[in-house]
């Protein structure tokens, strides 16, 4: 059997990432907390990069307290020079970079009407996602590239069916995929993997959204067969477990939809 | 629809200039007008505003997002250049969107032509592939917040080789150049006579009942769902 036939060597009750180093961008709550705490209980040390040390700090400690490697570096994705500061410590606290996943983003914001749209709330969603993905991706490439790791990146159904109440996250969404697949194609040769998860999960930024939009969580459940919003840690973390491991070695410049088949038009 | 339908075109290069001519000799009424500053948003409405007092309220509005020459690797890109090839075009598309809304009927359409790249990605090309799905995520949110009684929208994806710009390295490694076979038609067309007579389909009440949709023109290479 030739080396790249061999066994991928993970099962779904292994320590699917032991001796991993992940960093998670926006991981103190929601689907970055989830993702980090799935990982960290699947073997990796994790590097919580937070934009507020007094929410990351807590969720890092609460992780620490459960048996998990898990530290947390102040880091606003808008600043290139913080995305590579979080690298930087990632590498010097364990040496490698296995994966990195850019969860973070600016809030939402309720339904906004394109006409209305504050100049602000386009630079603040641009910077955060995009921007920072591509900041965070040529910070991270030559330690990806040297572990063989993958990258992650969060997408959403509204970038692939468009979204009347919020025009621009669809549109980041949207360019964040696409991103992906570019970044799968130019880093395959170096051994890089890039994909994509959709979620729909229930989060600190889903209740705002239910706040400022009071029949989105009616409409989530009509059209969700599975019949319930995700979980971020129980229904998304091990998505990105998966990912992140050697069980999708094959995969890149994939989009996997989280979200109880709320979405089928893939 | 063709005889005097008064169109707005957004954009310049060969691909716009090519539709240009292709819409003005199919008997449209063209006003081609070139945003100086795509990421300002006055300067995208200040130049709409203009166009329209050429021809008046547009029955149909194109905007050709401006695309860098390339390949570049996203590792070996500056700031600004990410910037310039991702960025700015999703914000002068997002311009055009909110600057020509005032100006457009019910019956009236918004197309944004781009490269295939945006459904595909591209080594080379990923901020610009990039923002190009982007604009096609706007052109599905724009139609459905638009709703029954707004204009419509469309976006017309084109083979790489015709909207990527001329000086565009010819061994970049784009979906069209690495097919496993090249178009089904056997060329990649051309804006003006291949790509112009879309536009005017897309003009006409006959497609009234199409909206943010993508139909994809480019001789039969990509052809995913």
């Amino acid at each position: 059997m030739s080396p790249d036939t061999a066994p991928c060597g993970g099962l779904p009750g292994d320590r699917l990432l032991e001796g991993h180093a992940v960093l998670v961008t926006g991981g103190a709550s929601g689907l970055g907390l989830g993702m980090a705490s799935a990982m960290a209980a699947h073997g990796a040390a994790v590097m919580l990069a937070c934009r507020r040390l007094e929410t990351g700090e807590p969720a890092a400690a609460s992780l620490r307290d459960a048996g998990y490697d898990v530290t947390c570096i102040r880091c606003d994705v808008t600043s290139a020079e913080d995305l590579r500061a979080a690298v930087d410590a990632t590498i010097a606290a364990h040496g490698r970079l296995d994966c990195m996943v850019h969860n973070a983003i600016a809030s939402t914001g309720g339904p906004t009407l394109i006409h209305e749209i504050a100049r602000q709330h386009w630079d603040a969603m641009v910077s955060t996602t995009i921007r920072a993905t591509f900041e965070g991706a040529r910070a991270a490439h030559p330690h990806l590239r040297d572990a063989g790791g993958s990258m992650i990146l969060m997408t959403s159904s509204a970038g692939m069916e468009g979204s009347a109440s919020l025009p621009v996250y669809a549109m980041v969404k949207a360019a964040q995929r696409t991103i992906a697949k570019g970044l799968a194609a130019e880093w395959g040769p170096d051994g890089i993997r890039v994909n994509c998860i959709a979620p729909v999960a229930l989060t600190p930024a889903m209740e705002r959204a239910y706040a400022e939009n009071p029949v989105l969580q009616e409409r989530l459940l009509e059209r969700t067969p599975l019949g319930r919003i995700g979980h971020p840690l129980d229904d998304v973390g091990p998505v990105a477990v998966f990912l992140a491991s050697d069980m999708a070695r094959f995969m890149t410049g994939q989009t996997l939809v989280v979200d109880g088949g709320g979405f089928l038009g893939l | 629809m063709a005889d005097g339908t008064r169109t707005l075109l957004v954009g310049n290069g060969p691909l716009a200039d090519g539709l240009h001519d292709g819409l003005v000799d199919r008997g449209h009424l063209v006003a081609q007008v070139v945003p100086v500053r795509s990421d300002d948003w006055t300067d995208v409405g200040t130049g709409i505003g203009t166009g329209v007092g050429l021809i008046g309220r547009p029955d149909l509005v194109v905007h050709v997002p401006p695309i860098p020459a390339g390949p570049v690797a996203l590792v070996d890109q500056s700031t600004q250049q990410w910037v310039e090839a991702c960025e700015l075009p999703m914000a002068e598309a997002f311009a055009v969107a909110r600057a020509c809304l005032p100006y457009l009927s019910e019956r009236a359409r918004l197309v944004w032509v781009v490269p295939t790249v945006a459904m595909g990605g591209a080594a080379g090309f990923v901020g610009s592939a990039a923002a190009c799905e982007g604009i096609r995520a706007l052109a599905k949110s724009a139609a459905r917040q638009w709703g029954p009684d707004g204009p419509t929208t469309a976006v017309l994806a084109v083979a790489p080789e015709v909207a990527l710009p001329p000086d565009t390295d010819p061994a970049a490694r784009i979906p069209g150049a690495i097919a496993l076979t090249g178009p089904a038609l056997g060329r990649p067309g051309d804006a003006y006579g291949d790509l112009a007579p879309l536009l005017d389909l897309l003009a006409a009440p006959a497609a009234r009942f199409m909206t943010g949709v993508t139909l994809v023109a480019d001789g039969g290479v990509w052809m995913a769902p």
